[in-house]
């Protein structure tokens, strides 16, 4: 698995928002069901001292550090403030962090992003669900009901899109490593490329799926290198119907300018011999052939 | 959201960007008034927003005798489908040399990306091929307050002085009203210094809040209703309406559709946890279209609860067959809802979207 695992001590920040609350308490439920730490601090700002489902909660990250030292923080806070609270984590040393808040400007996005890298902190997201080990750790939002533990590793700029590949994928009897959503932005943290490269490194992933979709050309990145480190991958490209110049749902799902649409990318990631599923449902069986 | 011309030249003007002299009308008999003011023969542009202006007969010279006849022409055109309603009137410039600035995001790099050109107007692509030195780039650290003298020179070397502010100006547009691109193409040389001859300025929609911009105009009617309600909406040109949860899973609705020879009406993302108030008016706005002969709803979650989603499209009560498939929360729930009010549900996506073509070229 990578990014994270059963030790992993989380943080929340936006500990207590509607959405963070319910989080947190499905991210510890996981957590105790698989003998994890998962979430031992939240922080809001104004609202240090309270508790969330038995969570203590601080003002600011730094205190929250001092008495947990947590590895890794997901963030629920509303757009405004999300770019902020990524440079707060960053600053106080965690590793990973997750964005799951969706519409933060893409300015905002560049200058967190740059600022937490340059602290070695990895970003995912935003406009994410997060990641998903399963039988580890719980990082986000996905239903963990639909996962399975196993050799295959899936990286995706969507959510409930995954969830009906994992959900194919488990049904089929092909479990998963670690599943992350790496978010629907023009601008996000880690990529497809800082993905693979963590897999390669992994003993548990035997092979990864990657599913993309139009915009920018991060998956060709991703395929390439996979490619130079030996892993094998499977692609699936959302948008194949999806008109020019209009944006898809996600801030980054937009063919700009003629380039990005996913025809192109088809093309140029079966002309490098990567296998591309034409439909979700055929993902379990090209995967399977290459366990 | 993405300015027009004039819009554009307004926003590069306050940042210190010359700008040539200019006056907005919307009406021909204001066109030779214009002239008279600006003071010799003028282009006159309209200001729409579709790429390939010049070359679809959108922008014309005049001169004062002749500005009125010229914008009466020009009023009454459409460019590329788009009716002309406002006409920049603009001095006719001396132009001496040209060139290109461009600022756009790089995602691979997740940075500012700065791209100068000594060609300007239509032919960089043919400058690029022919002379690959003449076409430069470089990437800012979204850290960095502004761009760098380094950078500066890099792009600009061998070229006026002029150049450097103008670009530097045009690097404070892009941060400080949160453009996806700002450009300028052609950046002119005249004897009198160098001017911004046209305009793009594309604003970051998840930032217009705080730009003070209230409307996207980019929207369609229909557009602008789902984005009150909180939905992505995209209108297509097929028969089958298609509500979705999740950009990615909508989309591939979308895709299995084209797969099996249908064609869809339209993109709805509902979004996360949806209940059955959202569901009923993503119904409605869709079954609104009156090109849509079916819809096909697929929502998948975790928190999406199965129960209100039937509650949702059985409330919205639209003419039109609607076919379902529900998976999560409550799934059995859901089933007997839809089922006791005559619906169908079927248990994967692409039975559903198999039953939506089949019904929709019935």
């Amino acid at each position: 698995m990578i990014y994270c695992d059963k030790h992993t001590r989380i943080l929340v920040q936006g500990a207590t928002g509607n959405q963070g609350a319910f989080h947190i308490d499905l991210m510890n439920q996981y957590a105790r069901s698989v003998g994890g730490a998962g979430v031992v601090a939240g922080v809001t700002p104004g609202k240090g001292g309270q508790d969330v489902h038995g969570v203590p909660v601080y003002d600011t990250v730094r205190e929250a550090q001092a008495a947990h030292d947590t590895e890794a923080s997901v963030i629920f806070v509303p757009a405004g403030a999300a770019a902020d609270s990524i440079m707060e984590a960053a600053d106080a040393g965690i590793e990973t962090i997750v964005a799951i808040t969706e519409h933060i400007p893409v300015h905002d996005v560049m200058r967190a992003v740059a600022y937490a890298r340059s602290c070695g902190s990895a970003v995912i997201g935003p406009n994410c669900p997060g990641l998903l080990s399963p039988g580890e750790c719980r990082l986000g939002i996905m239903p963990s009901p639909l996962f399975q533990r196993g050799p295959v590793g899936v990286i995706s700029r969507s959510g409930t899109l995954t969830y009906e590949v994992v959900d194919e994928l488990t049904r089929a009897g092909i479990g998963q490593s670690t599943v992350v959503g790496i978010g629907g932005d023009p601008v996000i943290g880690e990529t497809f490329v800082d993905c693979i490269e963590r897999f390669s490194e992994d003993s548990l992933t035997k092979a990864v799926i990657l599913i993309g979709e139009v915009g920018g050309a991060l998956e060709i990145e991703g395929a390439e290198a996979a490619l130079s480190l030996d892993l094998p991958l499977v692609a699936y490209i959302a948008g194949i119907s999806a008109p020019k110049e209009k944006r898809m749902g996600h801030a980054g799902a937009i063919i700009e300018g003629g380039e990005g649409d996913a025809a192109s990318k088809i093309q140029r990631l079966e002309a490098m011999g990567i296998t591309v599923a034409a439909r979700p449902s055929e993902l379990p069986s090209k995967i399977r052939e290459l366990l | 959201m993405k300015l027009l011309e004039y819009e554009a030249k307004k926003v590069f003007s306050t940042f210190g960007i010359p700008i040539p002299a200019s006056i907005l009308i919307t009406s021909a008999t204001e066109a030779s008034g214009a002239c008279q003011k600006i003071g010799g023969s003028v282009v006159l542009k309209a200001q729409v927003d579709v790429g390939g202006r010049g070359k679809a007969g959108g922008i014309l010279m005049a001169t004062a005798d002749d500005a009125d006849a010229v914008a009466t022409e020009l009023f009454q055109k459409e460019i590329k489908g788009l009716p002309v309603k406002e006409v920049l009137v603009e001095e006719r410039l001396p132009i001496q040399k040209e060139y290109f600035v461009s600022i756009a995001i790089d995602r691979s790099t997740r940075s500012p990306v700065i791209l100068f050109a000594e060609a300007g107007g239509v032919e960089i692509e043919e400058t690029a091929g022919e002379r690959p030195d003449a076409v430069r780039s470089a990437h800012v650290s979204p850290l960095f307050p502004e761009v760098p003298g380094f950078i500066l020179r890099y792009l600009t070397r061998g070229c006026e002085k002029e150049i450097i502010p103008v670009i530097s100006a045009l690097y404070r547009v892009f941060r400080e009203k949160d453009a996806l691109l700002a450009e300028i193409n052609p950046l002119v040389v005249t004897p009198a210094g160098v001017l911004a001859a046209d305009a793009k300025l594309i604003i970051d929609d998840n930032a217009l809040a705080r730009q003070g911009i209230t409307a996207n105009r980019d929207l369609t009617e229909r557009e602008a209703e789902a984005e009150a309600h909180g939905f992505s909406y995209v209108e297509l040109d097929g028969s089958i309406g298609v509500i979705g949860n999740g950009a990615g899973l909508t989309m591939s609705t979308l895709d299995l559709i084209a797969h099996h020879n249908g064609a869809a009406a339209n993109f709805l993302d509902v979004g996360g946890g949806a209940d059955s108030d959202r569901v009923m008016h993503a119904v409605r706005l869709v079954a609104s279209d009156p090109a849509v002969k079916v819809i096909v709803v697929n929502l998948l979650g975790g928190i999406t609860r199965c129960d209100e989603v039937a509650r949702g499209i059985i409330a919205a009560g639209v003419s039109q067959q609607v076919i379902v498939r529900l998976a999560g929360t409550n799934e059995a729930e859901g089933r007997a809802l839809l089922e006791g009010a005559g619906y169908r549900m079927l248990d994967t996506m692409e039975d559903a979207v198999v039953a939506a073509v089949l019904e929709a070229s019935s």
